[in-house]
């Protein structure tokens, strides 16, 4: 097992730059998810780390051994591709034997780890069958299963749930996330979707544009956003942004977004000095807001008065969209006894603590 | 007259399946039906065009086929000629395409040059090869002595002939299966081929495991394709040897022509093309069960 390490990794396509000056370090045994947008240079980080794909500058260690000039094969991994990549022309046994075997392994050893990985994988009625003749879901085991027999030092997972269904992904999701615990191994996961980044990861390394936007465990990620692309890209339904500015009263700081008008804590008076009376944005998750009927005398320093435009039922769940002005904010919460209408006027109460307010010229986050 | 009109297009509507396709029908019945029905009917007779009529002998033909020295001197002719050139061909025709389908600067222009010998016209091109060919005066022979070798009898030589139009063969042919090659290399999928890179396959047991099994079907259709003119090449051989030096180079088919439309014997001839047209089958039927069986995809 190993860790990896890239510094200042670039790639460029002709003046298309893919990955801008990108240093990371995934940790020995860790499950590192890159993720972002499609476009964002992740899959093009990985095809380097692979060898795949030449690198523009930069440097890939693999354990401790720089691996720029390597041969894909010289590198002491394995790849799970997203269409699978199965060879089609052979059965399951040999399409998991096939590195084995080019490795010139003893025939006892390669049928002994391609049982292994059937057993492991669970599919050892298939092993005698054409990739032609598999579901999506056994194609995927049987290109997990031609990692696993390989038992290299670092898996490169290339968003290898995203051909298959939503039912069989959240399968495979837990499933892979046990493959690692039981492998014990370095691995490089790629994907667009956040919620497996989220679930799967150890550590996340978000990208945007070629470049690293933050790292961290899924829950800093969440809860300590970097920048409002992060921000809007972790946490399902995205966070609400609202244009607004920072305004001064009565010795509290206050953020004014036109339609309302919230008092942030005093917590955040600090870090919000320097940025008096210049553009924010303002950012609060849905699932720090709730929503009531307004109740007389009630409406806090912290509570928004919006109009219900659209309820969404998820059982026990909704979510509603709201109209304050001329912003529009999406709640998460639990659904309450009396269903709400649409149409009927809402008061939000906002989490406070849990807001964040990121500077509108530079993107970053302030509190 | 219009209630005739309406019962007339009535009575067609309704049988529209027999009258439409009735004058294909009836153009095939008589340029392909007939002609072979004729020649099927000629095979069971002893009949010599322009004196008297047919004779029915039964399988006496094919009795006399097999007891004729020629028709096995044709028969060793055609394999030892077909296998040659197939082989060749198969094989400088994958090597090339192999070469053609990694971009290279300016490998249009290369490829649209290579495939000329291929739209030629083929009894043009013979005649060409011949004159180049000749002892005397050809330049084949003239390049040969220039460069201080010793020159070669060709054609003129009953050793040298068959593999002296095999060489030809391949010149002429060799590029059609390029071509369908380099089409089958070019729709296959990327992604195995770099699953193998990472599985650690260097690029000849890429080529052994991965390629050469994905487009055996591809193979095997070029072969087909090839084989059916191959086996039955007239032009080529007709131009440039009529069968000689004797009949050095006289296969089954060139035989069978000589037979037929030399001597006029119309029965025996139909028979001798009769066995053409089987071998031709019987190899294409098993060449359709190979690519049946190897098809992957």
């Amino acid at each position: 097992m190993a860790n990896v390490i890239l510094k200042n990794l670039v790639k460029r396509f002709n003046s298309v730059t893919a990955v801008e000056n990108l240093s990371l370090e995934v940790h020995d045994r860790e499950f590192a998810v890159l993720v972002g947008s499609s476009g964002c240079g992740k899959t093009t980080a990985l095809r380097m780390i692979a060898g795949l794909e030449p690198i523009t500058s930069g440097e890939i260690f693999i354990g401790d051994t720089l691996v720029n000039d390597m041969d894909p094969k010289d590198r002491d991994i394995a790849m799970v591709f997203q269409n699978y990549a199965l060879y089609p022309h052979m059965n399951v046994r040999d399409n998991l034997g096939f590195g084995l075997k080019i490795r010139k392994f003893p025939k006892a050893e390669i049928e002994a780890r391609v049982k292994e990985a059937a057993d492991i994988l669970g599919i050892h009625d298939l092993l005698e069958r054409k990739p032609k003749e598999l579901s999506g879901g056994q194609r995927q085991r049987v290109a997990l299963g031609r990692a696993i027999v390989r038992k290299p030092k670092v898996f490169l997972f290339d968003e290898p749930l995203s051909n298959l269904d939503a039912k069989l992904r959240v399968a495979m999701r837990a499933e892979i996330s046990k493959l690692h615990r039981r492998l014990e191994a370095t691995i490089i996961y790629v994907t667009h979707d956040q919620v497996e980044a989220m679930t799967m990861a150890d550590r996340i390394f978000i990208m945007h544009k070629g470049a690293l936007q933050q790292t961290g465990t899924p829950m800093e990620v969440y809860a300590k956003p970097a920048n409002l692309f992060v921000a809007g890209f972790i946490g399902s339904p995205s966070m609400n942004f609202v244009e607004a500015t920072l305004v001064r009263e009565a010795g509290a700081w206050f953020i004014d977004a036109g339609g309302f008008k919230v008092r942030s804590p005093e917590s955040f008076n600090a870090r919000l000095e320097p940025h008096a009376g210049r553009p924010v944005i303002f950012g609060v998750r849905p699932e720090d807001m709730s929503a009531h009927k307004p109740a007389a005398g009630a409406g806090g320093a912290n509570t928004v008065t919006t109009q219900a435009d659209v309820v969404e039922t998820l059982g026990s769940e909704i979510l509603v969209h709201l109209t304050c002005g001329a912003h529009s904010l999406v709640a998460r919460m639990e659904a309450p006894e009396q269903l709400l209408t649409e149409g009927q006027t809402l008061e939000v109460d906002l989490k406070m603590l849990k807001t964040h307010v990121f500077d509108k010229e530079t993107s970053q986050t302030i509190v | 007259m219009t209630a005739a009109l309406s019962a007339i297009s009535r009575f067609v509507n309704r049988r529209q399946r027999f009258f439409f396709p009735a004058p294909a029908v009836a153009v095939l019945f008589l340029i392909i039906v007939l002609p072979i029905a004729f020649n099927l009917y000629l095979t069971f007779t002893k009949w010599t065009v322009g004196l008297g009529q047919p004779q029915f002998i039964g399988f006496g033909n094919f009795v006399e086929a097999f007891g004729d020295e020629r028709v096995w001197n044709g028969v060793r002719v055609m394999i030892y000629f077909s296998g040659a050139s197939l082989v060749l061909e198969l094989t400088l025709g994958l090597m090339i395409a192999l070469y053609f389908n990694r971009a290279f600067r300016g490998s249009e222009a290369v490829q649209a040059i290579y495939i000329i010998p291929f739209a030629a016209t083929p009894v043009a091109v013979a005649l060409i090869w011949r004159i180049m060919l000749n002892p005397e005066v050809g330049v084949i022979n003239y390049l040969l002595r220039s460069v201080g070798l010793p020159p070669g009898l060709w054609v003129s030589n009953e050793h040298m002939v068959i593999p002296t139009l095999v060489m030809v063969d391949v010149w002429k042919w060799t590029p059609m299966i390029t071509l369908i090659v380099l089409a089958g290399l070019k729709s296959l999928p990327p992604d195995p081929y770099e699953a193998a890179r990472i599985d650690g396959a260097n690029p000849l047991q890429i080529f052994w495991y991965i390629t050469l099994p994905l487009i055996r079907p591809v193979l095997i259709a070029a072969l087909m394709l090839r084989s059916l003119d191959n086996l039955k090449e007239f032009d080529l051989i007709y131009t440039i040897t009529q069968g000689g030096p004797g009949i050095a180079s006289e296969t089954l088919y060139l035989y069978s022509y000589n037979v037929s439309f030399g001597y006029f014997k119309a029965g025996y001839g139909s028979a001798l093309m009769v066995v053409v047209f089987l071998v031709v089958l019987v190899f294409n039927v098993i060449m359709n069960r190979l690519r049946r069986d190897s098809s992957v995809v």
